[in-house]
């Protein structure tokens, strides 16, 4: 069987990446279904879900399109989590690559300054690296990788102190290849995938936070995100929840799907290495 | 509506009435004594001092402790009701202002009130210190006592005696010589806890809890005040004011502490009322600031095409939910007393603004953009951000390319008045009853940075400020009034800045708060006859 089918043959799996799909369909459609400027005015503020079909999930208090600003928030919801987890996780191996190959002295600061990082809350971290250099999505990027490379280089450091015993890093050694060669073609390749396991986990919180930093105002304004939308929401929450509730269940319902997803990609790695 | 009962509706009108005709009450309802009112704060204003900071926030909660030479009233003569003052009188040359001060007056702690508590105020406060009377008393020169009851300010240059006169609500409260005459006056410890004349004293403060006021015994008002306590409670989130007087927690959230989208809800509510007086007095104006530096900007062209991509009418059914009014230059309407509706004015019309954009020779380049621009909304009202993101997609249909950016509100402060970073700001300057209070500030050459609510856009217009050095120097009311008229047509015409809307706040109380809204500054008023029925 193949790795695939054995995939979606897990039903949480299968779910999981179905909503992923989905999510990805919809950011990349946005603009094709939903040209122009997501924040135009569309029509009468405040028009409730399920009343005008041109409009169906309706608009919120200035008459913006809620579902066109669904849409186009899904965009920056993934650019934001696949960046933050692309950059922490090269970051967290880069690092913990060189503390665990490296060993003594490197090893100790290295390790030390990733002590240092992870005692401080990752999201207080963002909200005040945000708030220092100004909101815009790649500040927003960079805030929350910040705050989340410390696992990846803890996984990855643990992963190459074993590795670095093994016999064929020996080899290379007497072949006389230069040790950061050594530690980044022979070893860090090997010492991934356990790092890749927490690329799930790690976009899912860092969809999260740029929401939560969206809600407390800390997004970038001039692009839709769904913790804005969250927040524009709640001050109307009691005459018009569906503004808060829609982006909502998007929230809930993709990282969900995304951490459904991770989940089925790890345990189908995990049972095809055990039949290997 | 059906579901009010008989009762609510009752007691709905007679406290209607009382609003509207407190003066001649008495058969109506008589005020009850005793209770706690407590009330939604929304910010924890840390000077509580009138004198020096003359701001709704601080006079919110203060001017229930130190009192003014005046009041603003509904029908009083000029707009206007005695506190300290009994009356108060201009020379016919400008140079001096007479008032007789009521008698009998004590401070809370015991001491007597007298005319050199009001020279103290005026000579070492009011002119030096305070945001507002740096402006309005600059030439004052002296104030002299003859005897207890009498103060006369004299000015060393001629002051218009209507300045002054508009001026007294909000720019003379009085404090405490006694107290003040030691030591720095911005670190008096009385700066926090206000010792004053007025009706309530202060209690105590909890930070980002309460604030307690308690009766002040030896009112001068008789029977007054009516109330035992007032608590501010501090409800910094916006949401929660409306759950907090349905659950009866709170009996009053002033100054829209209710969001206005929940008004329509709230007012079906048994047992609550929404009132929509008692803040003539303090409109506030929605304000497109311009960086005049931005040359761009600089060009008249310019900034009448952004006046035309503003559909005025829009932002107050939208962002306002229809509680406000469209503006048409720098004093508003509800103004008795300079406002003007004779000056250019700047339809909604998409089109024209766009053909003064190409007239301007500012050509559409290929993705339908004329050139960019940084957009600062005020972080103080959500009215403000949401005009900000509304501002945004009008500027887009004229090929402007508006980008928003967010700070809060000592960095937009510092951002717009002190380091001029912005292109176009959103603005809520208040209208204080005269435009030589807070308004010709915005226009006038000279101010120096770091001045808030200030012209800190570097409009340069020699004409206009010769205008308002004219007006400020004009005793002859009439006069005065004219050219103020003259002022805001140049400033419609020129547009310095655009002014889109002027609006007031929105009270909601329980049914059984009396007196509520009785004159055009009541939020920021004394509270002497504020009761709690039943």
């Amino acid at each position: 069987m193949s790795p695939l089918r054995r995939f979606l043959r897990r039903p949480e799996a299968a779910a999981g990446a179905i909503i992923l799909g989905v999510l990805f369909a919809m950011a990349l459609f946005a603009s094709l279904l939903f040209p122009g400027d997501p924040q135009a005015i569309a029509g009468p503020a405040l028009l409730p879900p399920f009343q005008d079909w041109s409009l169906p999930l309706g608009t919120d208090r200035l008459g913006r399109d809620v579902l066109a600003e669904l849409f186009h928030g899904a965009r920056t919801s993934l650019a934001v989590g696949l960046g933050a987890a692309a950059a922490a996780l090269f970051i967290g191996a880069v690092v913990g690559t060189l503390a665990g190959f490296a060993g003594d002295l490197v090893d100790e600061v290295l390790m030390r300054i990733t002590d240092a990082f992870q005692t401080v809350p990752s999201f207080l971290l963002a909200l005040a690296f945000v708030s220092v250099v100004g909101p815009s999505l790649g500040v927003v990027v960079a805030a929350i990788a910040l705050g989340a490379w410390t696992g990846p280089a803890r996984v990855a450091r643990a992963e190459v102190l074993s590795i670095r015993e093994r016999d064929y890093v020996a080899g290379a050694r007497v072949i006389g290849m230069h040790p950061l060669a050594i530690a980044f073609r022979e070893v860090l390749p090997n010492a991934l995938p356990p790092v890749l396991a927490l690329s799930s986990v790690i976009v899912a919180a860092a969809i999260l936070t740029e929401a939560a930093l969206s809600f407390l105002g800390l997004g970038d304004p001039n692009r839709v995100t769904w913790g804005g939308m969250i927040a524009e929401g709640r001050t109307v929450l009691r005459t018009a929840p569906f503004l808060s509730i829609i982006p909502g269940i998007a929230l809930v319902l993709t990282v969900l799907g995304i951490y459904l997803a991770g989940e089925g990609v790890v345990e189908t790695t995990a049972v095809r290495r055990s039949l290997s | 509506m059906s579901d009010i009962s008989r009762r609510t509706l009752l007691s709905g009108s007679a406290l209607l009435l009382a609003s509207t005709a407190m003066p001649t009450l008495g058969w109506a309802q008589t005020p009850k004594k005793g209770g706690r009112l407590v009330l939604a704060a929304d910010s924890e204003p840390r000077n509580l001092n009138p004198a020096i900071v003359a701001s709704n926030g601080v006079f919110f909660i203060s001017s229930k402790i130190v009192e003014t030479l005046a009041e603003a009233s509904f029908d009083g003569k000029d707009g206007l009701e005695p506190r300290l003052a009994l009356s108060w009188e201009g020379a016919a040359d400008g140079l001096s202002v007479t008032f007789k001060l009521r008698d009998g007056v004590k401070w809370h702690d015991g001491k007597p009130f007298t005319s050199a508590d009001v020279a103290f105020s005026a000579l070492q406060i009011w002119k030096p210190l305070q945001n507002l009377g740096r402006t309005v008393f600059k030439d004052l020169s002296a104030v002299d006592t003859p005897d207890d009851l009498t103060a006369v300010f004299k000015f060393a240059k001629p002051t218009p005696f209507q300045l002054i006169r508009n001026a007294l609500p909000a720019l003379s409260s009085v404090v405490p010589k006694h107290i003040y005459e030691v030591g720095k006056i911005e670190e008096n410890p009385a700066n926090n806890a206000p010792i004053g004349t007025g009706p309530f004293k202060f209690g105590e403060y909890k930070a980002g809890q309460y604030y307690k006021l308690t009766r002040n015994a030896d009112y001068w008002g008789k029977d007054e005040p009516y109330l035992d306590e007032i608590i501010y409670q501090v409800l910094p989130d916006r949401t929660s004011a409306a759950a907090a007087l349905e659950a009866e927690e709170i009996q009053l959230a002033a100054f829209s502490a209710v969001p206005l989208a929940d008004l329509d809800r709230i007012s079906k509510v048994p047992g609550l009322k929404v009132i929509s007086k008692g803040y003539e007095g303090l409109t506030y104006q929605l304000v497109v600031e311009i960086n005049h530096r931005r040359k761009e900007l600089a060009d008249v062209k310019v900034r009448q095409a952004i006046a035309h991509a503003i559909d005025k009418d829009f932002v107050v059914k939208t962002v306002f939910l229809g509680y406000a009014a469209t503006a048409t230059g720098p004093v508003p309407k509800n103004d008795p007393q300079f406002y003007t509706a004779d000056v250019p004015t700047y339809a909604f019309d998409v089109a024209k603004g766009n053909a003064l954009l190409d007239e301007a020779g500012y050509a559409k380049a290929d993705d339908g953009k004329r050139f960019a621009l940084k957009l600062l909304p005020a972080p103080y009202f959500n009215e403000t951000k949401q005009f900000g993101d509304y501002l945004r997609q009008a500027l887009a249909a004229i090929g402007i390319d508006a980008e928003i950016v967010n700070n809060d509100s000592p960095a937009h402060i510092k951002a717009v008045y002190t380091d001029h970073a912005f292109d176009l700001a959103v603005g809520p300057p208040v209208f204080r009853g005269d435009p030589a209070i807070s308004t010709t500030i915005l226009v006038q050459s000279g101010v120096p940075d770091g001045v808030p609510f200030s012209n800190q856009g570097g409009y340069k217009n020699a004409a206009l400020d010769a205008l308002i050095a004219k007006a400020s120097e004009t005793l002859d009311t009439t006069a005065r009034t004219d050219l103020y008229k003259q002022f805001q047509k140049e400033v419609a015409a020129d547009l310095p800045l655009i002014n889109v809307a002027e609006w007031s706040f929105i009270s909601v109380a329980r049914e059984t708060v009396g007196n509520i809204a009785n004159n055009p500054r009541w939020a920021v008023s004394n509270w002497a006859d504020t009761y709690l029925a039943g």
